[in-house]
């Protein structure tokens, strides 16, 4: 009866007007109570989520999202408890500067499981940074417990490519490889040179009988030689000048390592004298590398300056760069 | 300076000369407070004793003393003392490195048979023959040793090596141990001479080649001079037979080259002098008294083209020449002292002269020569026969240490280079580092050429 009822109803319903909204609810339970009570959904309550966004679409960015603004409002708390905050404008600046480099959207769509659109993106490196700013503050007011957790969080969301951006501008440090070889690069006009430079190996001789009886006379030093090959020929096949030799080996004469250095090097490019000054810059460089503290008093000697002067360029209206055409008077 | 300007000023006028020297007016005037004398005014004339100002003295210079030159420059450069070569040798102690000196003798064979250019310069330059003992020098007069017992045809040798390594210093150091010990020495300094047509030539129908007669008569001259004693112990066991006259048997070969001597004295030929010398090596093939060495600088001159013509304008071929193929016949053992040996030294020096294909082939010195030579290269195969048998001698490219401190002494001995303010240890590694231990780079583009002070 109920079940015809029902039914005439729900034609009724259907066709007079479909726009009615039929609360689904009605159906569903009248549905189910006459359906056979196998089903063990309302058998037994729903577990209950785990986190409070487990319904929305994006579950894991809303996770962290409240996650960080916990994180923000504790430390906020904290630091306020330990008078750290609100810090005065002078003690503001006059806390080191950071430059964070959070993951960009791309790295982190990963992470959060979503599209991170623009909006998205700002809400979380906002929070980032307040805590970078706090974390900042814990460090220079002396929290180091807080201070490391809120920069194991940061991490957390630190680009990798964090290092590559800091040391942008700056110079490579070059280093030594497993054998202990440096491989340096050297540049002047157009040519370039290629340098490995290894350390001699000097031979332990075997003690002289004088030395064994303590009766040495003149103490001799052993003299290795260094030997330097450019494009596998020996120097002074390569570089016929005595200028550009002495070029090459003046590096190794101001560090005061003639002997102790053996270099092999690929120049390429230009002519005899900047493949000369291309090669004695890779071995200055090299030098630096193998004994760092030369360092400044090569920058002073300008031995690891790259010359910058190139072939200036011929101009409109004159022979050559500088030449002038001859000065006719009428 | 007209008079008014004169009196328009408070001062002095002053006016410089082309010394720049102020000069006063008082080359108009008397003196500097001469009053203008004017008409109705009575000026004071001042005493007798005034000075008057006069121009500067130009000052004359005189030469100094020879006292009182005290410059770097007037310093009589005191020559290295260093050791006899021949004594220094006669050691058996380790002398690798050693530089050491030659005096040489009147009858000495780098005074007599000359030298190579490049030794000659160097030579001028050091004031002195200097030289300095290497391995490689000990292992050569150590073959030479050995090499005086057997016949000639078991040692021929010719050094090879780079450029620059020291081939000509170690064919002279064999020449001079040579001579010390008493061997026959016939030196060639620059083989280029035989072939590069500055000496005579003319066709003989004995022979069927030509004769150099010139430069035969030259070698007999200064084999004579150099080897005069032991040539007197030796004597001719044919006779000669020569257009004017005939020279017995048994004449000890002085005598015989004194007859191409006298025959040049008085009539100015030389036309007997390439029997003579035919008939004097032929002595010396068979005798065994004495050891003798064949030396050749510029060796590879002898087996490659000449710049002789005939009268066709067609060029004639080095054994076609006779003191070429004499040399040649030597080398490849197709004539051979009865004791003795033949060494001689390539050069790369000569671009007119370069290395041929057959010397190349067969000393095997591929390395050596950066062109490319096929099995289709033409070959000479009486060249090839003249090459028969000849070992290579290689003279290491890059000098160790010790030899190159030896090197180094010699020329700071001799004031080349450096002074007071320079760093000499610096500047041997440096340059020994940059030549990479050649030597020639080390003495000439690197000590001789030294940029820094």
């Amino acid at each position: 009866m109920n079940v015809l009822r029902h039914n005439l109803l729900r034609q009724a319903v259907r066709v007079s007007s479909p726009r009615i909204v039929t609360p689904v609810r009605t159906f569903s339970r009248t549905h189910i109570r006459h359906e056979a009570p196998s089903e063990p959904h309302f058998s037994e309550p729903k577990p209950i989520p785990e986190s409070p966004s487990f319904y929305t679409t994006r579950a894991v960015y809303y996770d962290q999202l409240s996650q960080l603004e916990k994180t923000i409002s504790s430390a906020d708390y904290f630091l306020r408890k330990n008078h750290l905050l609100p810090l005065p404008d002078f003690a503001r600046a006059s806390l080191p500067e950071l430059h964070p480099m959070w993951k960009d959207p791309s790295e982190m769509a990963s992470e959060f499981k979503t599209k991170m659109t623009m909006t998205r993106y700002r809400r979380v490196t906002h929070c980032l940074n307040q805590i970078n700013d706090f974390q900042r503050i814990a460090q220079v007011g002396g929290c180091p417990e807080l201070a490391q957790k809120l920069q194991d969080i940061l991490s957390m969301y630190e680009s990798s490519k964090k290092e590559a951006y800091l040391n942008k501008g700056k110079r490579r440090i070059a280093t030594l490889d497993e054998y202990g070889r440096s491989y340096t690069l050297g540049k002047r006009k157009t040519s370039s040179a290629r340098v490995w430079m290894i350390p001699v190996k000097t031979t332990t001789t075997d003690p002289s009988p004088e030395s064994l009886l303590g009766v040495e006379g003149k103490q001799r030093f052993p003299v290795t030689p260094s030997t330097i090959l450019v494009n596998n020929l020996s120097l002074h096949e390569f570089f016929r000048f005595p200028q550009d030799r002495e070029k090459i080996t003046r590096p190794l004469k101001v560090a005061g390592v003639l002997g102790k250095y053996n270099v092999f090097a690929i120049v390429r490019g230009g002519g005899t004298t900047g493949q000369s000054g291309a090669l004695a810059h890779g071995i200055a460089k090299g030098i630096v590398a193998h004994e760092p503290a030369l360092e400044t008093m090569f920058r002073r000697a300008k031995l690891t300056r790259r010359d910058p002067r190139m072939v200036e360029r011929k101009k409109t209206g004159l022979a050559k760069a500088r030449k002038r055409y001859t000065w006719v008077k009428r | 300076m007209s008079l008014l300007t004169v009196v328009s000023r408070a001062g002095p006028s002053v006016r410089r000369n082309l010394l720049g020297q102020a000069m006063t007016e008082s080359v108009r005037w008397k003196s500097d407070d001469a009053q203008v004398s004017q008409p109705g005014y009575i000026t004071k004339r001042k005493g007798k004793d005034v000075q008057t100002k006069r121009r500067k003295p130009f000052p004359q210079f005189r030469p100094l003393g020879a006292g009182q030159l005290k410059d770097e420059v007037y310093q009589v450069v005191q020559a290295p003392k260093l050791p006899e070569f021949h004594k220094t040798v006669a050691k058996s102690d380790n002398l690798v490195g050693q530089p050491v000196e030659w005096n040489p003798t009147e009858t000495d064979p780098l005074r007599i048979f000359g030298l190579p250019k490049n030794l000659l310069l160097e030579f001028r330059l050091l004031s002195k023959p200097y030289s300095v003992i290497r391995q490689v020098t000990k292992d050569a007069l150590e073959t030479l040793n050995k090499a005086g017992i057997s016949p000639s045809s078991n040692d021929r040798w010719v050094l090879t090596g780079k450029p620059g390594s020291g081939k000509s210093f170690l064919l002279l150091q064999t020449v001079e141990h040579a001579i010390q010990n008493g061997w026959a020495v016939i030196y060639i300094p620059r083989g280029v001479d035989l072939v590069n047509s500055t000496t005579n030539y003319a066709y003989d129908i004995r022979t069927q080649i030509y004769v150099q007669s010139t430069f035969s008569f030259q070698t007999l001259q200064r084999m004579s001079t150099v080897n005069k004693a032991i040539f007197e112990n030796i004597t001719l066991q044919k006779e000669i037979v020569l257009e004017k006259q005939t020279i017995p048997a048994g004449t000890n070969l002085v005598q015989a080259i004194e007859v191409a001597i006298q025959e040049r004295k008085k009539s100015g030929s030389v036309a007997s002098s390439p029997a003579i010398l035919d008939a004097v090596m032929r002595a010396l093939d068979t005798q065994t008294d004495v050891p003798v060495l064949l030396a050749v600088d510029q060796f590879q001159a002898l087996y490659g083209k000449t710049s002789y013509r005939d009268q066709h304008f067609v060029p004639i071929h080095s054994f076609h020449l006779s003191m070429p193929r004499l040399i040649m016949e030597y080398a490849s053992g197709k004539r051979s002292f009865a004791r003795g040996a033949v060494i001689g030294a390539i050069s790369a020096a000569q671009s007119t002269n370069p290395l041929p294909i057959e010397l190349r082939d067969a000393l095997e010195l591929d390395k050596l020569d950066t062109r490319v030579i096929t099995e289709y290269d033409k070959r000479n195969k009486t060249m090839i026969g003249y090459t028969q048998g000849l070992k290579k001698f290689d003279v290491p490219e890059k000098l160790t240490l010790e030899e190159a401190i030896g090197v180094f002494e010699i020329w700071k001995g001799v004031k080349a280079f450096g002074g007071d303010n320079t760093f000499y240890d610096e500047t041997f590694l440096g340059k020994y580092t940059e030549s990479g231990g050649n030597p020639r780079e080390f003495v000439w583009n690197g000590l001789l050429s030294n940029f820094a002070p």
